[in-house]
């Protein structure tokens, strides 16, 4: 993509998508991105892409990564219920990450960093009813999106939580994106609701941006083995 | 950035195929700026960031989010509509996506001459590159304004 933009100065890196910079919490592997990305400045005299070789010295440690917390198997047959005990066992370690980090990035969704419970319980409705149109009315949230593109930032949302439930133990590796993702989409009962929020998606197919809404909910390859775009995808213009 | 062979195939073929269709855009004019020991940089980001105090993106969304130099980390939210990349990291350590910090270590060490009062976030997801043009331009103009001789597009 870089090449058919032709960029002035360009640093291609090795790094997964989200981590541009490379190395989490490591200041002294970012500078030397930085100091390689901004070389090219004294460097290039023409239109330039130039490759970073240096891998994080991490990763290897995120793809072994195993949850800390045992979420042992609920025996109520509520989705809701089963998703909101999940929450509650993950609660105090997100609380404990909170802290350690004073800040959190959930509330995209305009929910308060304390209604957790609110969109889990919304989340589950929607999946159990298959109703992708109706704005879930809870008191105390004004929602930042519409439906059907709410349901993408609530899985986000719950996403953060349970990524910040994973990461509370000092000393411990944290998952890398494929390591949560299959997580997630394998053992947890948010990867199962969102499994069921897609299909109901795919059945809402007169409602407009249903199919695409799908697509940016369930992560590649994790909609029943392949992709959850819909075949052509268009993408609007919001000028 | 990211090699293919390191994504999912699905998802490695959906990023090949809008590679190939991607309109070719560049190259833009040459331009030769300060020595970076001498200059002001100023980060574009096109990771969806914004304050909680802005509006979201959404899909198809071309404007952009101001970012002043003192946000601090704990008002900075991402809402890219992508699933695709790893949004954790930023959980971790927003740096690593918005490396401000990074960039004031520089330039307190002498590497770089300044930081730029201002900063710029997009969301990408646009298959069409060229549609950000004339907000490109004007991104270009503001920043030319706050005295930055350096934009430091970092993708996500």
């Amino acid at each position: 993509m870089s090449e058919a933009v032709v960029p002035p100065r360009a640093l291609w890196v090795p790094f997964p998508l989200g981590r541009p910079l490379g190395a989490v919490n490591d200041p002294d592997f970012q500078k030397n991105v930085l100091r390689r990305a901004l070389g090219l400045i004294d460097t290039a005299v023409e239109p330039t892409i130039e490759d970073y070789a240096i891998e994080t010295p991490d990763e290897d440690l995120s793809e072994n990564w195993a949850c800390p917390v045992n979420l042992s198997s609920a025996t109520s047959d509520s989705l809701s219920e089963r998703l909101l005990a999940e929450v509650a066992m993950l609660r105090p370690w997100a609380i404990e990450t909170r802290h350690q980090r004073g800040r959190t990035l959930f509330g995209v969704t305009g929910a308060g960093e304390d209604q957790v419970d609110d969109v889990a319980r919304a989340l589950a409705t929607i999946a159990d009813s298959g109703d992708v149109i109706s704005e879930p009315l809870i008191d105390g949230i004004s929602w930042t999106f519409e439906m059907p593109l709410l349901l993408r930032h609530m899985a986000d949302d719950l996403r953060t939580f349970y990524h910040e439930a994973v990461t509370a133990r000092p000393g411990e590796s944290a998952p890398n994106h494929d390591a949560l993702n299959q997580w997630i989409f394998s053992e947890t009962v948010l990867g199962e609701t969102l499994l069921l929020v897609a299909d109901g998606l795919t059945q809402a197919s007169n409602v407009p941006m249903a199919q695409l809404v799908r697509g940016l909910l369930i992560p590649e390859g994790y909609y029943k083995g392949g992709s959850a775009f819909p075949d052509q995808v268009n993408f609007p213009i919001d000028r | 950035m990211v090699r293919l062979t390191d994504l999912h195939p699905v998802e490695a073929e959906h990023l090949l195929k809008r590679a190939k269709d991607m309109p070719a855009i560049g190259p833009g004019d040459w331009v030769d700026p300060p020595s970076v020991k001498e200059a002001t940089v100023a980060i574009v980001s096109t990771a969806g960031l914004h304050r909680r105090i802005d509006p979201p993106f959404t899909i198809g969304s071309l404007d952009y989010r101001i970012i002043p130099g003192d946000t601090q980390f704990d008002d900075l939210v991402l809402s890219h509509i992508s699933a695709n990349f790893d949004r954790s990291a930023f959980g971790q350590d927003p740096n690593i996506v918005f490396p401000i910090d990074r960039l004031r270590e520089l330039a307190s060490a002498g590497e770089i001459g300044g930081v730029a009062r201002w900063h710029y976030s997009f969301m990408g997801a646009m298959p069409d590159p060229s549609q950000f043009e004339k907000t490109g331009e004007e991104i270009g103009r503001l920043m030319a304004q706050d005295g930055v001789d350096i934009a430091f597009l970092v993708p996500i």
